[in-house]
């Protein structure tokens, strides 16, 4: 069923690799001025999924239509519509700001009149203004960055195709980059992007959960939390192996994640509970430095749907 | 075709090559520096070759066989010696490539036509040095006998006319003083003219590795316009290199230039196109640059140089090199560099040789627009 309202529409989408299937039977749709977060553990199939979208691989089996174009038949047709940037992307060291902006306006035939202000603007955006005649080599891996989303910028394609954007970039980069993006989905732009942060989810209007090729999970962020199955306790034990080991077994106890120190454990009825949980500890002489009820993150969903999956 | 993605493309990678000293390096000045480093290596020339002489006779014919034998550059007499054991240790040693022994009947067999018996002993472990000696003995003796046996008739009742001595002259052409380098050098010219193809593989290769290949396939540029792009820059660096190495061939090895400047540009720019576009081939091949590298020396320099015929006649290798030779845009491209340099010939001569660059310029091309695809994996 074709829903004219979606711009990114995939049916049975399958993808393999010689010893692998990288994308098995995906069903996709992404709305027009959606920011679409894909997230997943390595190996999932984000990138593949991107690629296919952006029109740079093969399809195997299925198909996948971008902006009323059938990729599968034409995949150049959609290119000047869409801005792709490669996890790898790491733009011409030798050129400089303002030459590589000029590069890819030149490919996608952005016209002379109009360059120099969306030029400004992208600078001026991406916070680069003052670096416009340094090489690209030298900005640091932040600045990088987002001059390569500038470059993915300058043609204000329908569509952005990102694959981790901020995978290795420090977190107050990570933030400036996220407000932009957060601007641009304001301003109407359909963003497709993978990341491994939870809290990068977190600001997606939607979220697909990938694993092992498919996309068992399709939902926004407010209603994955919702789906994880109980609620939190927050437990910070003196001995956390103990506490984990005594746990585990206790009535009404789901989950138990361990994050540093402390443990996060997933119970039918936290009320309930918590009085038992304490009790218990206190009974085989492990101590606590604190124990509360917490909302779920997306990390622990996260965690909790592979382990789903998993078993 | 879009004018303006090719030229974006070339001004990017005339940009790369002009900011990144070691591309700046490999193309430009790498071709000139083997040029003139292979040249003075493979300057095959010999002089000086030590030898020793066992002088049984010891007469004044004799001692003027040998002064005729050692004059000028080429053999080097370092001893007379008293045993063939002497000879038989100092070639052993090395210290000499050729021993010369006289027999006793020397001037006798000499004044009695019964021809000259002398034994050059070689040293086979170096075959050059030995053979030149021995080649060098071989047409000196004749002078000898030849100016020996006039000023014999000149003293006895004979005629000299009535009997013509030997006379063998042989004369070289187009290399007269048979320099080596002036053979040798326009057909190194066509040699490392490879390097602008190893240079685009490496770009390709480098696009891959940095990421950026990745980039321009998601962009509406051509396949076509691309690989144009990518070309055009290593065309013009490759024209430059040609007007390098044809000045430093003439200025500082002598080569003279007796072809058409013009008709060797304009084929030099088809091996261009031809060499490039294979190039391109082993960049679609290869993901690293270390590999393009590699696979370049492989597919065009070890086989430039042992298969082209620069320096081993085609005609005497086996079949399958022969195939192989017929398809490197070096074999007819050496024919050429020779051809204009050397005998100073035209198209009139050269046009088989411009019809095969012609022939595998559009196979490469072709080869390279099937393989290059704008798709990952």
């Amino acid at each position: 069923m074709d829903r004219p309202d979606s711009i990114i529409h995939t049916r049975e989408l399958r993808r393999e690799f010689k010893h692998t299937v990288a994308l098995d039977s995906l069903d996709l749709d992404v709305k027009y001025g959606e920011l679409f977060g894909l997230v997943g553990p390595d190996g999932a199939g984000k990138t593949t999924c991107l690629r296919l979208l952006a029109g740079l691989l093969n399809i195997t089996s299925g198909s996948v239509e971008v902006l009323g174009f059938d990729l599968g038949a034409d995949s150049e047709a959609v290119k000047p519509h869409i801005g792709y940037m490669a996890q790898l992307f790491s733009l011409y060291g030798e050129l400089s700001v303002r030459e590589n902006l000029v590069f890819f306006a030149d490919l996608f035939n952005v016209e002379a009149h109009i360059f120099p202000q969306r030029m400004a603007r992208l600078l001026e955006f991406a916070g680069l203004t003052e670096f416009t005649n340094r090489r690209a080599a030298h900005l640091s891996g932040g600045m990088q960055k987002k001059l390569a989303l500038a470059c993915t910028l300058i043609h204000q394609p329908q569509i952005l195709l990102l694959d981790e954007p901020t995978t290795g970039v420090d977190p107050v980069s990570r933030r400036e980059f996220w407000d932009i993006l957060t601007d641009l989905h304001m301003e109407g732009t359909t963003i497709v992007v993978s990341t491994p942060y939870m809290d990068e989810a977190d600001r997606c209007s939607r979220i697909g959960l990938m694993y092992a090729g498919r996309m068992p999970v399709c939902e926004s962020p407010q209603r994955i939390r919702d789906q994880i199955e109980g609620e939190l306790i927050e437990l910070q034990p003196e001995d956390w192996r103990g506490a984990g080991s005594l746990l585990e077994s206790q009535a009404g106890v789901l989950e138990i994640q361990t994050y540093g120190e402390s443990l996060h454990l997933l119970v039918d009825n936290a009320e309930l509970r918590l009085p038992q949980i304490q009790t218990s500890l206190h009974a085989n002489g492990l101590s606590f430095r604190s124990i509360r009820t917490a909302p779920a993150t997306m990390e622990q969903a996260f965690i909790s749907f592979i382990r789903q999956i998993e078993a | 075709m879009s004018p303006r993605h090719i030229w974006a493309m070339t001004r990017k990678e005339i940009h790369h090559i002009l900011r990144d000293r070691m591309a700046f390096f490999l193309v430009i000045i790498s071709p000139v520096l083997m040029l003139v480093l292979m040249s003075y290596a493979l300057a095959v020339d010999i002089q000086h070759v030590p030898v020793v002489v066992l002088d049984h006779d010891r007469s004044a014919l004799s001692r003027a066989f040998i002064q005729s034998i050692t004059a000028g550059d080429d053999i080097d007499l370092i001893a007379h010696v008293s045993s063939m054991d002497e000879i038989e240790a100092l070639l052993m040693r090395g210290t000499i490539k050729a021993g010369i022994v006289i027999s006793p009947a020397f001037t006798n067999d000499l004044l009695s036509f019964r021809g000259i018996p002398i034994q050059i002993i070689i040293d086979g472990t170096e075959p050059s040095s030995g053979g030149f000696a021995a080649e060098h003995i071989g047409l000196r003796t004749e002078e000898f006998i030849n100016a020996s046996l006039a000023s014999q008739f000149q003293t006895s009742d004979l005629n000299i006319d009535s009997i013509q001595p030997i006379d063998l002259r042989i004369r070289t052409w187009f290399n007269p003083s048979m320099k080596s380098e002036v053979s040798v050098i326009p057909g190194l010219v066509s040699m490392v003219m490879g390097f602008p193809a190893l240079s685009v593989a490496m770009t390709l290769a480098r696009e891959r590795e940095h990421g950026t290949m990745e980039q321009l396939m998601a962009t509406p540029i051509s396949r076509l316009d691309l690989l144009i792009g990518k070309m055009i820059p290593y065309a013009i660096i490759g024209m430059i290199n040609v007007f390098l190495l044809t000045l430093v061939a003439m200025a500082l090895f002598s080569v003279p230039f007796n072809g058409s400047f013009l008709l060797f540009f304009a084929l030099s720019i088809i091996f261009l196109f031809a060499i490039l576009a294979l190039g391109i081939v082993i960049g679609v091949f290869v993901h690293t640059q270390p590999a393009a590298v590699g696979l370049s020396f492989l597919v065009i320099f070890f086989p430039g140089f042992f298969l082209t015929g620069i320096f081993f006649p085609i005609v005497a290798m086996p079949e399958i090199a022969r195939l192989e030779a017929l398809f490197l845009p070096g074999t007819p491209y050496a024919v050429i560099t020779r051809g204009v340099f050397l005998t100073g010939v035209g198209l009139d001569v050269l046009w088989p040789h411009a019809v095969m660059l012609v022939f595998l310029w559009l196979v490469f091309t072709v080869c390279a627009a099937l393989f290059f695809k704008k798709k990952l994996g």
